[in-house]
């Protein structure tokens, strides 16, 4: 996708994209990142994917580096892609006046990713919530709990393959 | 010494000052709360996993019943989304419009705000005041859209109606009247001793826990963020108006009364400068009959009255989304609540809770 | 104490105000037209097209047709139409969608009942249903 990009003319974020992934490539490693692009069909938002298992250095990097200061967690949520999982963080930057999306593709067999809340202590709820319909599993996560649904609701909602489950039906 | 012993104690689900279905586990010794614990999800109703059945024309009478206090703002927030995703021009007008109404939601739900909390402080007449002026907003957009709540106004592209004859110079004539009314409302409460006394000094928090905690709204403005997603991110015409965003520094039940009530003032402004342009045209824009929307995905977020609104749309390119998600400012300004009750009195609770601000519907999606 | 005289002459100069109150139900609700209620059905009018039932967002309405009894006409006329008002959420969108306006709506909100079952409105009901029927139907 990073041809989209430079498709048409550069997108007026890509600078700042540049200088968010060489922040990354430095101080995480080449190979943090699986790709990086400019969303254009969300108001040119840098876009970046990790790797699960430098997810937590990524946002940990974006929320304490002094130039990037992603201070702000805006949105945090996940979907289902049948294929995999995913986590969509959107983290907004004062400093930069910028927003970032930060990605992250997980297993869908077994969903397991390190939780933002030490990073970002707003991030708590949503987790819960992504925890609650979609049964992505957030460790260190202080506490994950069922947060919409009841306690003892069978499956996940969100879930593509989800079957309404329900005994008096 | 007086030996205390630790009480639990269950606030709600059902209870007039939690707005709402929403419950509190608390755990008190005497009368200090030693843990808070909310319990949300009595109003869910699973917006999310209906809309994935449902083409996006279908989805926004069901936005409305997120934020019921605003609805103007959620359905604004999805048909942005849509339009962002299909890059669809809205004409002017409608984009008036849209401005028009949303901002009389936002002063409606802020007065619905102001009463109810001096209701739940203990004060009942402002409650009557607010409603009485806030029915004329009500019966505005009733005139405008066809119901008083549920408006399902916006459309992908533009609005449902054209606005109805006169009804510009009703807003225009609202505007004088609700300044007047609000020079009363400080009169009758801001400078009341009892009612400073209740909420100066209450659920302070500082600049940095607001952000860290994903606050939005009046309960960001409050620490002294000057964070308006209508100056910051300019979507729609806003940038066509000139308003200020109304901060305080002291992030304290009081200081967020405060915002409020200068948002108010500054809606008004935006509302007299919106009427005074509001230009001909028409009010939709040419879009298919089918809605489908490309490939991808997109996140907005617009301000609504409690903070930031997003909607992400993950598309397949079909008529229904693949997955919507929104981000509801309630849910987030929620989480703050535990620790702000901790080591609190009891007699505070409600001030605490209620100078957040929150809409249950939106709390639980 | 400032404050509270304050508060309490604005109290004073709110008591010789106009009264707000609706005096309802002794007298109707002054409702503007756009206003949406329980719908008139004219079955005369409908072609049978199915839109608003495609776009009914909570599926409340069932239709079925029959062929047209004049065997020289084509097409066919309806032959029941049911909204079901325990999950009919007012949105407007049937008559929105409808091409020949034969689904509109009316002033007409009083739908508290007894039985959920008076709940369910046929096309006999619908089509007597014909006061205060909204005049504009599309801009
Ligand atoms: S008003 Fe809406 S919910 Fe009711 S029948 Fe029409 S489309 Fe269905
Ligand atoms: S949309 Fe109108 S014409 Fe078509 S079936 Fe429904 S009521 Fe009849």
């Amino acid at each position: 996708m990073t041809e989209d990009a430079t498709k048409n003319e550069p997108s007026p974020n890509q600078p700042k994209l540049n200088q968010i992934v060489s922040a990354i490539e430095s101080h995480v490693g080449q190979d943090a990142l699986i790709d990086h692009y400019i969303n254009k069909l969300s108001k040119d938002v840098p876009t970046i994917v990790a790797n699960p298992n430098t997810y937590y250095s990524i946002a940990k990097l974006l929320r304490y580096d002094e130039q990037l200061n992603f201070a702000y967690l805006s949105e945090l949520h996940g979907t289902d892609f049948e294929t995999h999982m995913e986590i969509y963080v959107h983290l907004h930057s004062f400093n930069m006046n910028q927003s970032v999306a930060l990605k992250v593709k997980l297993d869908r067999a077994a969903p397991v990713i390190p939780s933002l809340v030490p990073l970002w202590p707003g991030a708590n709820w949503p987790e819960c919530e992504a925890y609650d319909l979609l049964g992505i599993d957030f460790r260190e996560h202080p506490d994950l709990k069922r947060i919409l649904l009841g306690d003892d609701w069978k499956g996940y909602p969100l879930r593509k393959d989800y079957q309404p489950y329900d005994v008096e039906v | 010494m007086l030996r205390t012993e630790e009480m639990l104690l269950n606030v709600g689900p059902q209870h007039p000052s939690t707005h709402g279905v929403f419950r509190l586990v608390i755990k008190i010794d005497g009368e200090i709360i030693k843990e808070a614990t909310p319990v949300i999800g009595y109003l869910h109703r699973g917006t999310e996993k209906l809309a994935e059945n449902l083409q996006y024309t279908q989805i926004i009478p069901y936005t409305d019943r997120l934020d019921y206090l605003a609805a103007m703002t959620n359905n604004y927030v999805l048909c942005h989304a849509v339009e962002t995703m299909m890059a669809i021009e809205v004409p002017d007008r409608a984009e008036y419009l849209r401005v028009i109404a949303m901002e009389l939601g936002r002063v409606a739900s802020h007065l619905v705000w102001w009463g109810t909390y001096l209701l739940d402080i203990g004060a009942t007449s402002p409650f009557l005041y607010a409603f009485r002026e806030r029915e004329m907003i009500v019966n505005l957009l009733t005139e405008l859209s066809g119901a008083r709540l549920t408006f399902n106004y916006m459309r992908v592209g533009g609005v449902k109606w054209d606005a109805p004859e006169g009804w510009i110079e009703k807003v225009a004539e609202f505007v004088p009247y609700m300044r007047e009314q609000l020079a009363g409302y400080h009169e009758l409460v801001t400078g009341n001793e009892i009612f400073v006394n209740r909420v100066k000094g209450v659920g302070i928090y500082t600049k940095e826990e607001a952000l860290q905690y994903s606050l939005s709204g009046a309960n960001l403005r409050c620490t002294g963020v000057k964070w308006d997603l209508r100056k910051n991110e300019p979507y729609s015409i806003y940038d066509r108006f000139t308003f200020d965003v109304p901060t305080r520094e002291e992030g304290d039940a009081f200081s967020r009364y405060h915002c409020r009530m200068e948002e108010i003032e500054e809606s008004l402004k935006i509302l007299e400068q919106a009427v005074v342009q509001f230009p001909e045209g028409p009010i939709l824009a040419k879009v298919p009959k089918i809605i489908k929307v490309p490939k991808g995905e997109a996140f907005v977020r617009i301000e609504s009255p409690r903070g930031e609104i997003g909607c992400y749309i993950a598309s397949e390119g079909k008529k229904e989304p693949y997955r919507l998600k929104f981000r509801r400012p309630s849910f987030y300004n929620l989480q703050i609540l535990p620790k702000l009750l901790e080591g609190e009195n009891m007699a505070n609770l409600i001030t605490i809770l209620g100078a957040i601000d929150i809409v249950l519907g939106e709390v639980d999606g | 104490m400032l404050g509270l005289a304050k508060g309490l002459s604005y109290t004073l100069k709110n008591l010789t105000r106009k009264k707000v109150t609706y005096d309802y139900p002794n007298e109707p609700l002054p409702l503007p037209d756009r206003f949406r209620g329980i719908q008139k059905f004219y079955p005369e009018k409908c072609i049978v097209c199915n839109q608003c039932v495609t776009i009914c967002p909570t599926d409340c309405i069932q239709l079925t047709g029959k062929k047209h009894p004049d065997p020289s006409k084509k097409g066919k006329i309806i032959d029941t139409y049911d909204i079901n008002f325990e999950i009919c959420i007012l949105c407007d969108l049937c008559t929105e969608v409808c091409p020949t306006e034969a689904i509109v709506m009316t002033n007409q909100f009083e739908l508290a009942e007894y039985s959920r079952d008076h709940l369910f409105k046929n096309l006999e009901w619908l089509d007597e249903n014909d006061e205060n029927i909204r005049k504009v139907n599309k801009v």
